[in-house]
């Protein structure tokens, strides 16, 4: 299997592309940082470890990214269907870009932590995209990863056995520590609206207000707009300076749309988006 | 807003072709329904962005009616199966959050139905009579209220 | 300035009294400044990280109305809201937290006196401590400030040991918060102190202030900006962390026709809407113009103004980037660019 430097060089020097995005450690070995490397030189501070935790799928969308042409992208699983999505929503075109994916062997939580089975983050413990689906080429090998307990879908369970009061309650103990801040929005790589329905003022359909009313729709919509959309790479809720649990909203909702659909996002670029097709058979026993 | 037991304020979104020619028709058959309801209409159930829901009960609805045409009468043709795709998602998040589900009533009235129509709106409006203010939306409706 | 010492049991009782007293204590936990309940929650822990958030809320908060009004049949009335006048005392906050509000009165007091903000600082009692923190991040020293200044503080807190407190009372505000409890303190031992001080470890000086002013005077169209905006994800988590940024967006909201708010809210220059004219032009329509804004502020426009860096070198801004954006990192290039 090629090494990532390899790969990156190769597609620089060729002129195949003019930028590839990937990591770079960044001040000690347990933090990475996202970079855009432009000369070939500059791949040599590319690395691949367990603490990649940026979604890279993100600049893909960016104007300032988009840019610098052709680029190279440097990619999980995860982050290559957040890629896959955005192909199939036409936001870029499969031929403007070149996946390099990697065989992931896992992430942490967050950053300055140990790779171990208490820190791996709760996407990587039953991931079935460790070998990207999409990708133009692959560097990396495989290797076992720990096994660790799912707590953010032991937490839904807990949400799903409280009763109605008791979800509306911790709902809004969590939303209203929210700030405002759109860190969730913009660290998302499918949130690339180019005015979001937050910042629309005539009219103002969700109070930008960090109230618990505004805090209340906010994140509600939030979570309803990634609806069937949300590919789980949990950036969202890593870029959240106030520890709102995020995946408990973007996570359920991918459940109801596997439930009820059978419908996984950011799995195949050609098939039409869950809510931009229907069938005459979708349930609905809840209209009367 | 203020809201008395008796009095719930309830707003419906309704579609141009189907249920608002369908009350139009309960009107003229002179067929007599409870007077809470706000309709608003607009084109298509497929117009129906789930922020108006959210937005009515921003602004004190007691409950939200959701109405359209039955599948496969959409004057836009599809209109209806795409809204009903969105109605499934949104009405789960709902009940995730902790929203009162039969705070939210969809159903599909066609422009003959005036009477599904009557029958439709009293039903509702006894449901959220009985169910009384909506006491969460308002509590954080109440945040920052003057001299409070 | 007087020196005293107070147990660590004194300390809670003095919290506790104070509790009594209806003053609310506001104290780093583990998820950020909270408003305490009970005196055992209080933070003694000078090797803390830093909370994610700052203490700004409790003087400027995240959304706060600053008028409200009623429209009748012909007119329009207008109700302000009164700030509460209540103490709040601020305990075991980092020096570079501690010093943030002496800054942030500077901007909110120069031509307008932002009342709002006036009586809640009033009202707040500072007791700094002693910080024996130090991650990558941190760079107090390179603002000038350290982490055993007591500069801001009202009332600081060195620990000589695990229950021992050496207690310096910085200001008047201070010394009369302590009047009522001064049996809790014993004499001060200020050789004792100055040893502790001077053994704790101080981040590397990484920058000088002035030659990065000077810098960015001359190279407003550098390109280095670039190499940062193409990186930066224009979420506004730098500044809403952030102890002094200060920037705030006015929006009117309605109850109902009749009767509504105007509200105060929490802004980021980081956000494309920040400098979108109505006209749909945007003076700051790259991230990176938006990247140099948020630099140049802090360490040109606002020392130029107020002779004060807008920085104090908690390194929050950095910690909680989505993609590491580390400013400690990019000042510091800044200076190597300036030496140059």
């Amino acid at each position: 299997m090629d090494d990532i430097k390899t790969v990156a060089k190769e597609l620089l020097t060729s002129g195949k592309v003019n930028a590839v995005i990937g990591y770079i450690r960044y001040g000690n070995d347990k933090r990475t940082k996202p970079f855009i490397a432009q000369k070939p030189e500059d791949v040599d501070k590319f690395v691949i470890n367990n603490f990649i935790l940026n979604n890279l799928a993100v600049y893909l969308t960016r104007k300032e990214v988009s840019k610098l042409g052709k680029v190279a992208v440097i990619a999980k699983g995860c982050d290559a269907k957040a890629i896959t999505a955005l192909i199939q929503e036409n936001q870029i075109k499969k031929e403007d870009i070149h996946v390099i994916g990697i065989n992931c062997n896992g992430v942490t939580k967050d950053f300055d932590i140990d790779f171990n089975s208490e820190n791996i983050a709760g996407k990587c413990l039953n991931c079935d995209v460790r070998t990207p689906k999409l990708c133009d080429s692959l560097v990396g090998a495989l290797a076992d990863i720990p096994s660790g307990e799912d707590l953010k879908l032991k937490m839904i369970r807990g949400v799903e056995a409280k009763n109605a009061e008791e979800r509306w309650d911790y709902f809004e103990d969590e939303f209203n520590k929210c700030i405002k801040c759109y860190a969730c929005r913009q660290a998302c790589p499918l949130c690339y609206c180019e005015q979001c329905i937050v910042d629309k003022s005539i009219p103002r359909w969700i109070e930008s207000s960090a109230t618990k009313r505004g805090n209340f729709s906010w994140n509600l919509i939030r979570a309803f707009h990634l609806a069937g959309r949300c590919i789980g790479c949990n950036e969202c809720e890593r870029a959240c300076p106030m520890d709102i649990p995020l995946s408990l909203l973007n996570r359920k909702m991918a459940m109801i749309a596997k439930d009820e659909f059978n419908y996984d996002a950011g799995t195949d670029m050609n098939a039409p988006t869950l809510v931009g097709s229907y069938d005459l058979k979708d349930n609905e026993d809840f209209i009367e | 807003m203020e809201n008395k037991n008796q009095d719930p304020k309830i707003v419906a979104f309704v579609c141009n072709w189907c249920t608002y020619t369908g009350a139009d028709l309960a009107g003229t058959s002179r067929l007599k329904y409870q007077p809470n309801v706000r309709m608003i209409k607009l084109p298509c159930t497929g117009r129906i962005d789930p922020v108006f829901i959210i937005k009515a009960f921003e602004k004190g609805a007691d409950g939200v009616l959701v109405s359209g045409c039955h599948p496969g009468d959409c004057h836009y043709n599809a209109g209806n199966y795409h809204a009903r795709r969105r109605w499934i998602m949104f009405h789960k998040l709902l009940d995730y959050l902790g929203i009162d589900e039969s705070r939210l009533h969809f159903s599909w009235v066609s422009a003959s139905e005036g009477k599904k129509f009557v029958d439709v709106v009293n039903a509702f409006t006894n449901k959220v009579k009985a169910k009384g203010p909506f006491k969460k939306y308002e509590n954080i409706n109440k945040e920052f209220v003057i001299n409070g | 300035m007087e020196e005293k010492i107070i147990s660590k049991e004194n300390l809670l009782k003095l919290c506790s009294d104070l509790l009594k007293n209806n003053v609310d204590i506001v104290t780093p936990g583990e998820k950020g400044y909270i408003k305490i309940k009970n005196e055992s929650e209080i933070s003694l822990n000078s090797k803390s990280k830093h909370t994610k958030a700052s203490f700004k809320e409790y003087v400027f908060p995240k959304s706060e109305p600053i008028i409200y009004y009623k429209k009748n049949q012909s007119d329009v009335e207008i109700i302000e809201p009164k700030v509460e006048e209540k103490t709040t005392v601020i305990f075991g906050a980092k020096p570079c937290d501690v010093r943030s509000i002496s800054i942030l009165s500077k901007i909110f007091n120069w031509d307008y006196k932002d009342e709002f903000f006036n009586v809640r600082s009033r009202n707040t009692v500072l007791i700094g401590m002693m910080c024996e923190y130090a991650d990558e991040f941190c760079f107090c020293t390179s603002v000038n400030l350290s982490p055993t200044s007591s500069d801001g503080s009202d009332v600081f807190l060195v620990p000589h040991d695990e229950n021992t407190f050496g207690v310096k009372i910085v200001t008047e505000k201070g010394a009369d918060l302590l009047k009522p409890y001064e049996n809790y303190l014993s004499a001060g031992n200020s050789e004792k102190t100055k040893a502790i001080e001077a053994s704790v470890k101080q981040p590397e000086k990484v920058f000088d202030a002035e030659k990065v002013r000077q810098w960015i005077s001359g190279n407003f169209e550098n390109d280095y900006w670039n190499s940062i905006g193409k990186m930066c994800l224009g979420c506004a988590q730098c500044a809403f962390v952030c102890p002094v940024c200060h920037c705030f967006d006015i929006v009117d909201e309605d109850y109902n026709y009749y009767e509504g708010r105007r509200m105060k809210n929490w802004d980021g220059c980081q956000f494309d809407m920040f400098t979108k004219h109505a006209s749909g032009h945007n003076p700051r329509d790259d991230q990176s113009k938006r990247y140099r804004q948020r630099i140049s502020h802090k360490f040109k426009y606002y020392p130029d103004k107020f002779e004060e860096i807008l920085c104090t070198g908690c390194g929050r801004c950095s910690r909680g980037c989505p993609v590491t954006i580390d400013i400690k990192g990019i000042v510091t290039e800044i200076n190597e660019l300036a030496i140059k």
